[in-house]
């Protein structure tokens, strides 16, 4: 791997590592420190696998407080949960066929926990070209925590899946109720194809007599035209307020005239956090 | 919550006529310590939820017909660590698992070599309280290499051992198994021997052992017996469990068999003994049993899979309505 992916890597290392000893006794430190050492000089993949997998035995699952390092925000983790992303990065990386095989080992047997772990770090993990087909089959998964590891809070999906799959990312954010104001880059990766899908969605919805999740429109705003325009209207004359402001809002991000002209009365203290936190 | 679900408290609740045996054991919690919900459907484990049963161990066991590649095993392995876990917190019911070569299936020497190959990978998860279900089933040689090899296992990872008996030749075959377990070294302290019947509950009492029993119509034991073996030898080492499966069978046999005995005038002390506490006392030598969990299992699927909904309390899933034709 690049010598720039090896600085950033020790960075972080050390960031998540200070983090771990501000929420853990001496013991712990102790013991992966140990387990460190011991990966360093056999560089075994059963010593790397085993110390993965008894993380939890050794570390306790205490909630560690939110916080923000460089391009992640650390929300709502375990101690084990860190000490699990801080344990894959200590995996040297000279070998890009050793380590891509070795981490697929660990997704290859990991329990619901393990998972969450893995997939949340993505966005550490080197060749990050290489996962792409792995996060595609996360997003198949059924287990709501998993989905949330991939979906909330990762930059990953939205830094290097293809379409297609990020499509389906955001269609199952929104069939699974995730919140999907959560998912970074929603708006960048915004794209006609999935504002199409969304809005066939919509429809069978209301065909079934169910409602909408008022966050589907935010994806659907930038691109209404003649043929859409008709749906926001509906929705801007929901009887319900949340769905009114999603209306709002999705026609204000439009460049479609009639849309603009539209809301251009409204006024702007709306946004799509205060959309998301009213379904919560 | 928006969309995809739209419950009211209605939706919730559970029917409204209960069955006479739910009265009896009402605020009863229990633990299933044998039960392979992957073979069973979402109405058993909401009916078990209803019965006050908090958590279950599903010991890895043969699934009705004989798997032909290393991969389906592993497979299974996940799904008892992965899937069936979330499967049952849904329903606000804390799931261990453990871990093993089925006695069936050890007969197909190459297989099992290669199982015996993957089972480090497993048997350090969390939530694995112990090596199980193994040991015999035709007696042939091949089940005693490998129920040998796995009781060196379960030694190393200091894990108990679950131990299925026989059905056929079940006094000698338990006998054997206990035999083997302490040429190993094993603590019987560590090892429940599973399947008893009245035959064989007198010597695994003696030597030490702890003595499970299968409440199984049919063919392993009936509660009614199970309350005389209660009655005649207490409640000290003794556990009961379903072992519900593809077979006919009932995973509500820990409260049934609860409500029964205490029908039957047995100490509500006693009852607790043999339907919850001793299993937990027995599986919890794995390091991997805290009872908070099993609270915490509900409270936190609840933020988890509905996020904070105000309808949705601890860990339910919607309740479909039986009695009704209607499905929305």
């Amino acid at each position: 791997m690049d010598a720039l992916y090896h600085d950033e890597k020790n960075k972080i290392s050390t960031l998540l590592y200070s983090i771990i000893q501000h929420n853990s006794n001496q013991q712990v430190q102790e013991w992966l420190q140990q387990q460190k050492s011991k990966l360093e000089e056999t560089n075994a993949t059963q010593r790397f696998y085993g110390t993965f997998t008894a993380i939890p035995r050794f570390t306790g699952k205490n909630i560690i407080p939110d916080t923000t390092i460089p391009e992640f925000f650390i929300h709502g983790y375990t101690l084990d949960r860190l000490a699990r992303m801080w344990w894959l990065l200590q995996l040297p990386t000279e070998s890009k066929d050793q380590y891509v095989q070795t981490i697929e080992g660990l997704f290859g047997a990991a329990d619901m926990n393990e998972q969450i772990a893995l997939y949340g770090a993505l966005p550490l993990l080197a060749w990050p070209e290489e996962w792409r087909l792995r996060t595609a089959e996360g997003i198949r998964s059924n287990i709501g925590p998993v989905l949330e590891a991939i979906m909330l809070h990762n930059p990953y999906p939205a830094a290097y899946l293809e379409e297609p799959a990020w499509n389906q990312l955001v269609m199952k954010a929104i069939f699974t109720d995730k919140p999907v104001h959560l998912i970074t880059g929603l708006d960048k990766r915004a794209n006609r194809k999935l504002a199409d899908t969304l809005r066939d969605y919509a429809h069978e919805r209301w065909a079934a007599g169910r409602t909408v999740n008022p966050l589907l429109w935010r994806l659907i705003g930038p691109f209404i035209d003649e043929v859409s325009f008709p749906d926001i209207v509906r929705v801007w004359h929901s009887e319900n307020s949340v769905e009114r402001d999603a209306a709002t809002l999705a026609c204000a991000s439009s460049t479609y005239a009639p849309a603009l002209e539209l809301v251009k009365e409204e006024i702007s203290t709306l946004s799509w956090d205060s959309v998301a936190a009213r379904i919560a | 919550m928006c969309c995809s679900h739209e419950l009211t408290e209605k939706n919730l609740q559970p029917l409204t006529v209960n069955p006479a045996f739910l009265e009896r054991i009402k605020g009863m919690r229990f633990f299933d310590p044998h039960i392979h919900m992957t073979s069973r459907t979402t109405d058993d484990y909401q009916a078990m939820a209803d019965a006050g049963i908090a958590a279950i161990i599903e010991p890895s066991f043969w699934l009705g017909q004989p798997r032909t590649g290393i991969d389906t095993f592993r497979d299974y392995f996940n799904s008892l660590i992965g899937w069936e876990r979330f499967r049952a917190s849904q329903f606000g019911i804390k799931h261990y698992t453990t871990i093993g070569l089925n006695s069936k299936e050890a007969n197909n020497e190459k297989l099992a070599e290669a199982v015996m190959e993957i089972l480090p990978l497993f048997i350090y998860k969390e939530g694995v309280v112990g090596i199980g279900e193994i040991g015999f089933d035709d007696q042939t040689p091949a089940e005693e290499k490998y129920y040998r090899a796995q009781l060196e296992l379960a030694k190393e990872a200091g894990l108990p051992v679950q131990i299925h008996t026989p059905h056929r030749d079940k006094k000698k075959g338990t006998q054997r198994s206990m035999d083997i377990a302490m040429e190993h070294g094993l603590d019987p302290r560590m090892v429940i021997v599973d399947h008893n019947n009245e035959e064989t509950v007198q010597e695994v009492l003696d030597r030490g052992f702890w003595a499970a029993f299968t409440i199984y119509p049919f063919t392993k034991m009936g509660n009614e017996r199970m309350v005389e073996v209660v009655k005649q030898y207490g409640s000290e080492r003794i556990m009961i469990n379903s072992a519900a499966d593809w077979g006919i069978s009932d995973p509500l046999a820990v409260p049934k068999t609860a409500a029964l005995m205490h029908e039957s005038g047995i100490d509500l002390n006693d009852i607790h003994l043999v339907t919850f506490r001793n299993a937990i006392s027995a599986f919890a030598q794995s390091g991997q049993i805290n009872e908070s969990d099993f609270e915490a299992v509900k409270e936190i699927d609840q933020s988890l899979k509905f996020n904070g909904s105000t309808v949705l309390r601890g860990g339910q899933q919607p309740r479909r309505d039986n009695l009704s034709n209607i499905i929305k």
